[in-house]
């Protein structure tokens, strides 16, 4: 049996030279380096704008005398969805309940807000925050102290200029 | 209708028949409907000052407060009229006019009888614009203390102290708006028995145990239905726990034994329960090294020793703190042992705490539940009144010792010492329990199901309220097992099971069933009298 050959026919090497590509590829990446338009953030260097109603780590608001504005009533560990918070409560010197023990696990936290919505006197707060590493994991069960000493903004869980989302 | 004791009036649409002389609003409560009321209480009179339970009575001129008004027959009443919502949420209004709405740091919050009415059919805002007036809190001594800014004046704790316990140490003072509760001078509530009650009949957060203050949230308690464990009384009551810890005891409603009330004493003495150095796995003793075992291994050793010590006599020790099931199958242990008397030591103290406007009420002279059920069982007691001494010929007995629930406190290092098999069931240590060849982990009132017999002869019933510790089982459990194991018969496997155990061999407990004691108890058949009460 005669074997039957097929000739292939090849392209023309203008057609399939990369260079052309190459050049093209490199002439956009010098249009970006040129351009002044720049997309990308420098993080660190750059911080993000968080959105205001970002939901990230707690903090708890004090008085103008240190103590806590907690009041220990024990609304924000019975909403609490993902039972994070350990409140024990207790009376203070001046006679006030105050939370002895508070404890969020920031590791077991959803990050709902329904803490910060639910407290009648507006000391915890879910903060726009978002850094948080550490270098352990029971860093991440924030007690009252150190609650106290974040010093990020704080979120708003509504639009005060329509509270009702209308 | 004949000329009888029956009326029959309409209420909301639902016909009612009561006995002449009822009021509406417990007429209201036989149909299921609850007026809101405040100054009202089943125990004591009613004076009609709260104005919260108005209802519209048809032909009667104006809103009648139902707490007070009798039933008349063909009446028609409606308690949730536009008229009688409207006088309702009016009043709800004034008490608000004045109420610090600190719901936040109030204890009373989640059973509180304002925050539920407000909410039930009070003003979704107040109108009120004036300053409030302030009273601050007030130290009332004992265990209350009275934050006179969240008070609705219902003056229920001021009728229980005249009406109920008859000392009269609370009076209302000033008028209108500054009127308030008060102690006469500094005598304050010091030196009552039964004043923890005004705390609980309080509507509101007014009156406030300073022992329960700011410890957990209404919400955050299990409530379990219980027998009081410290006196022979035998009140009902309701162990409020909380992280597997009881938090506050609270009477519960039988008519038959404490009404309504507990007593001071009985209520504040909890803290035994929540004690952490339990015993939580078996200790066997042998060539004077003790050894934590698993409970197969323990009672396969025990059920080898015991035998050949009880040649030599039986002495056996229970505690009138143990339950009627404990008792008996302890009971039936030692006589199947060869033991024949059972000895239980009972604290007597010299006084009798009586409730006076309730009958046959006081914190007993017995501090013990269960004193009437080792009677009953025909157990013997010993010692002196503290519930120490009377142990001489048993802690020198050569033979088989076993102590039920006893801490032996009184006893010292050298009791059991001779002892050829001493065994201890008990739910802590202790010096003189340290000697026990086996040491038995059992749980105690709180973590287990069971029966107490009150002086009465009126056996109730008392639910499991928290875990037990660690390997700790019920008494009556383990000593059911280890006669099994010797006689072959089944060993009970529930509370139930051992009771009908009991109630089959004691003549007094005969005919009574956990189905047919509920939660108010039964009385046994025969009365009995403690020996050595007096």
């Amino acid at each position: 049996m005669a074997i039957s050959v097929k000739v292939m026919e090849r392209p023309e090497p203008e057609e399939t030279s990369y260079l052309r590509a190459a050049l093209s590829g490199m002439a956009l990446t010098f249009k970006h380096l040129i351009n002044p338009v720049k997309v990308t953030q420098q993080y660190p260097e750059e911080q993000t704008d968080l959105h205001p109603r970002w939901r990230g780590t707690h903090r708890m608001e004090v008085h103008a005398d240190g103590r806590p504005k907690c009041v220990a009533c024990g609304l924000c560990p019975t909403v609490c969805p993902a039972n994070c918070i350990r409140l024990v409560g207790g009376e203070d010197d001046q006679g006030n309940r105050y939370p002895i023990v508070y404890e969020i696990d920031e590791f077991r936290c959803i990050f709902c807000g329904m803490c910060q919505e639910v407290c009648p006197v507006e000391a915890i707060h879910v903060g726009r925050h978002f850094e948080n590493a550490e270098y352990t994991r029971d860093r991440f069960v924030y007690d009252l102290d150190r609650l106290m000493e974040q010093e990020h903004p704080t979120t708003l869980l509504w639009d005060p200029s329509d509270p009702r989302s209308e | 209708m004949a000329e009888s004791n029956e009326i029959t009036l309409t209420i909301d649409g639902h016909e009612v028949s009561v006995r002449k002389g009822t009021t509406l609003l417990q007429a209201a409560q036989e149909i299921g409907t609850s007026v809101p009321h405040y100054c009202y209480h089943p125990g004591m009179s009613s004076p009609a000052m709260c104005r919260l339970c108005l209802v519209e009575v048809e032909g009667a001129p104006k809103p009648m407060p139902s707490c007070v008004t009798q039933a008349q027959d063909g009446q028609v009443v409606h308690t949730e009229s536009e008229l009688a919502l409207d006088m309702r949420r009016g009043v709800l209004e004034f008490y608000l006019v004045n109420h610090p709405l600190d719901c936040p740091i109030c204890d009373q919050s989640g059973e509180c009888k304002l925050q539920d009415y407000v909410h039930e059919e009070g003003r979704e805002h107040g109108r009120s614009r004036e300053p409030k007036r302030v009273f601050g809190r007030d130290d009332f001594g004992g265990d209350v203390l009275f934050y006179g800014d969240r008070c609705v004046m219902c003056t229920r704790c001021v009728r229980f102290m005249n009406e109920v316990e008859q000392d009269s140490r609370l009076t209302v003072v000033e008028r209108g708006n500054r009127s308030i509760i008060d102690t006469f001078f500094e005598e304050g509530l010091e030196g009552t028995y039964w004043h923890g009650n005004i705390v609980d009949i309080c509507p509101v957060g007014a009156l406030v145990s300073k022992d329960f203050l700011h410890k957990a949230r209404a919400w955050d308690l299990d409530h379990t239905d219980s027998v009081c464990p410290s006196c022979s009384q035998g009140c009902n009551v309701s162990l409020h726990t909380r992280d597997n810890l009881v938090q506050r005891i609270k009477p519960r409603e039988n008519l038959a034994v404490n009404g309504w009330w507990m007593c001071d004493y009985g209520r504040m003495n909890y803290e035994w329960i929540n004690a952490g150095h339990r015993l939580e796995a078996p200790l066997v003793r042998a060539d004077g090294d003790t050894r934590a075992m698993g409970w197969k291994e323990a009672l396969k050793a025990l059920l080898e020793r015991a035998p050949t010590a009880a040649a030599h006599g039986v002495k056996a020790v229970a505690s009138p703190h143990a339950s009627n099931e404990d008792l008996a199958a302890f009971q039936a242990l030692v006589r199947d042992l060869g033991g024949e008397d059972v000895l239980y030591r009972l604290r007597v103290v010299e006084n009798e705490r009586p409730l006076k406007g309730f009958p046959n009420l006081a914190r007993r002279r017995e501090l013990a539940p269960n004193a009437d059920g080792a009677e009953l069982l025909g157990m013997t007691r010993v010692g002196d009144d503290d519930a120490s001494g009377g142990l001489d010929e048993v802690a020198d007995h050569d033979g088989l010792i076993l102590v039920l629930g006893d801490d032996l406190d009184d006893q010292g290092e050298e009791f059991g010492r001779n002892a050829a098999c001493y065994i201890h069931l008990g739910a802590h240590g202790g010096t003189a329990p340290a000697n026990a060849h086996f040491l038995l982990p059992v749980t105690t009132f709180a973590e287990q199901e069971g029966t107490f017999t009150n002086r009465d002869g009126r056996v109730q019933r008392f639910w499991p309220s928290m875990e037990t510790a660690g390997a700790a089982r019920p008494p009556w459990f383990v000593l059911g097992v280890l006669l099994a194991e010797r006689t072959g018969a089944p060993a009970a496997r529930s509370a139930a099971e051992s009771f009908a155990q009991l109630s089959s061999r004691v003549d007094a407990f005969a005919g009574l069933t956990y189905e047919g004691l509920g939660a108010r108890g039964a009385v046994v058949n025969e009365t009995v009298s403690l020996t050595g009460g007096g």
